[in-house]
């Protein structure tokens, strides 16, 4: 476990995910606005999420252009749902719900989890800014390779902060298998990391 | 939200989910997504690119379809039960066959966009073949009762098809389907198992 506690000495401790955030001013400025129809306050609302969003898509699917493609499809969805969202969570939380229903559908359709090939790590580098980063990659590889369900929930769970709760309501399975999941996930990183 | 979750794991746990928490949650894109997004906001909106909540079948029609999955749990368990019990007794004499059964299988489609492996699909309609045959064998009121389960199971992959055929992305009814079907499976091995084994008593 010693190579799983270098990774925390390199790496500074943020709070979990932002999952209860309110939305700021400015969002609900473009929220109102998107709501009417207006694309450019959509656009607006994009920018400021995107990078969450494909951070969790790529890190639930593997693959750089699977991440792309669902996180499109999240946004489109998003803009024809708009006038469902009532703000009973945050907009960050919302759209990485639909987020997760575009992974998981689009894996189910194409029932291609077994093709996963290219790494988390390809797209890493660019974003991080965290200094030394080579124990989080090597957990990020070390995501990457376990067993999908245990990944999901790893990353939902451990990476964004959403409850089991949370976690099993995103991924249609009973927070007991959310628990469980984590706990196979923990196991296997760990092998993998020491 | 994870703290009273992880309360009691193990340092080397607390470690790894320290590590996890500290990933940076957002990563960039490799290209722009946006102008095929806009591109796509700017088009009308198909019939099969509406959202499920927009087009098809009532809420509580695909309300419907998750209880269909609940009762057919409750329906196949029954029928086990019940055959379990009374299979003994239900069995010793063999009936004539007044009509042909419909046991035939339902087919293997799984929703609009999939279909149920070609191996799954021979098992489940040699099962039910065999199955035919041997519910001869059973009193009419055991072969009643196995037919109005199997009935009930086939009435439920039905209903939940039909709204998955509205919803195909819907990821929890993609799984209740496919443990209707699992269901149905074990029903009729189980089923076709009792009768094998009282046949085998009687035999003796």
């Amino acid at each position: 476990m010693q190579a799983v506690r270098n990774l925390v000495e390199i790496a500074p401790v943020h709070e979990p995910g932002v999952v209860t955030q309110e939305p700021t001013e400015d969002e609900r400025g473009w929220l109102a606005r998107a709501k009417r129809a207006e694309v450019t306050a959509f656009e607006a609302i994009y920018r400021a999420h995107v990078d969450r969003v494909y951070g969790l898509c790529l890190r639930m699917t593997g693959n750089a252009s699977e991440a792309e493609d669902c996180t499109q499809e999240a946004f489109i969805q998003a803009w024809r749902q708009l006038s469902k969202f009532r703000g009973d969570s945050s907009l960050g939380t919302w759209l990485h719900r639909i987020a997760v229903n575009a992974v998981l559908g689009r894996m189910r359709k194409s029932r291609r989890e077994q093709d996963r090939m290219q790494a988390v790590s390809d797209a890493y580098p660019a974003t991080s800014a965290i200094g030394d980063s080579g124990g989080l990659r090597d957990l990020e590889y070390a995501m990457d390779a376990l067993p999908s369900g245990a990944r999901h929930v790893f990353v939902l769970h451990a990476v964004y902060g959403y409850s089991h709760e949370e976690t099993g309501a995103m991924l249609g399975i009973a927070s007991g298998t959310s628990k469980a999941q984590l706990h196979r996930a923990k196991r296997l990183l760990a092998q993998q990391l020491n | 939200m994870n703290e009273s979750d992880d309360r009691n794991t193990d340092a080397g746990d607390g470690a790894l989910m320290a590590a996890a928490r500290a990933l940076p949650k957002g990563i960039t894109p490799g290209r722009n997504l946006w102008p095929a997004i806009a591109e796509a906001l700017a088009e009308p909106i198909a019939d099969d690119a509406v959202t499920p909540q927009h087009k098809g079948l009532p809420h509580w029609q695909r309300a419907l379809g998750m209880a269909a999955a609940v009762v057919l749990l409750v329906g196949g368990s029954s029928a086990i039960t019940w055959l379990a019990v009374s299979g003994g007794q239900s069995s010793v004499v063999p009936q004539p066959v007044t009509e042909p059964l419909q046991l035939q299988p339902v087919s293997g489609s799984f929703g609009a966009e999939y279909e149920l492996g070609a191996e799954f699909m021979a098992a489940r309609g040699n099962l039910a073949s065999q199955l035919d045959a041997k519910l001869d064998r059973l009193s009419p009121q055991a072969r009643a009762e196995v037919e109005k389960n199997i009935a009930e199971i086939r009435a439920s992959i039905h209903q939940i098809d039909r709204v998955l055929a509205d919803e195909p992305d819907n990821a929890l009814l993609q799984e209740l389907l496919l443990s209707a079907y699992r269901d149905e499976l074990r029903l009729m091995q189980r089923v076709d198992g009792i009768i094998t084994s009282v046949m085998r008593r009687e035999d003796i």
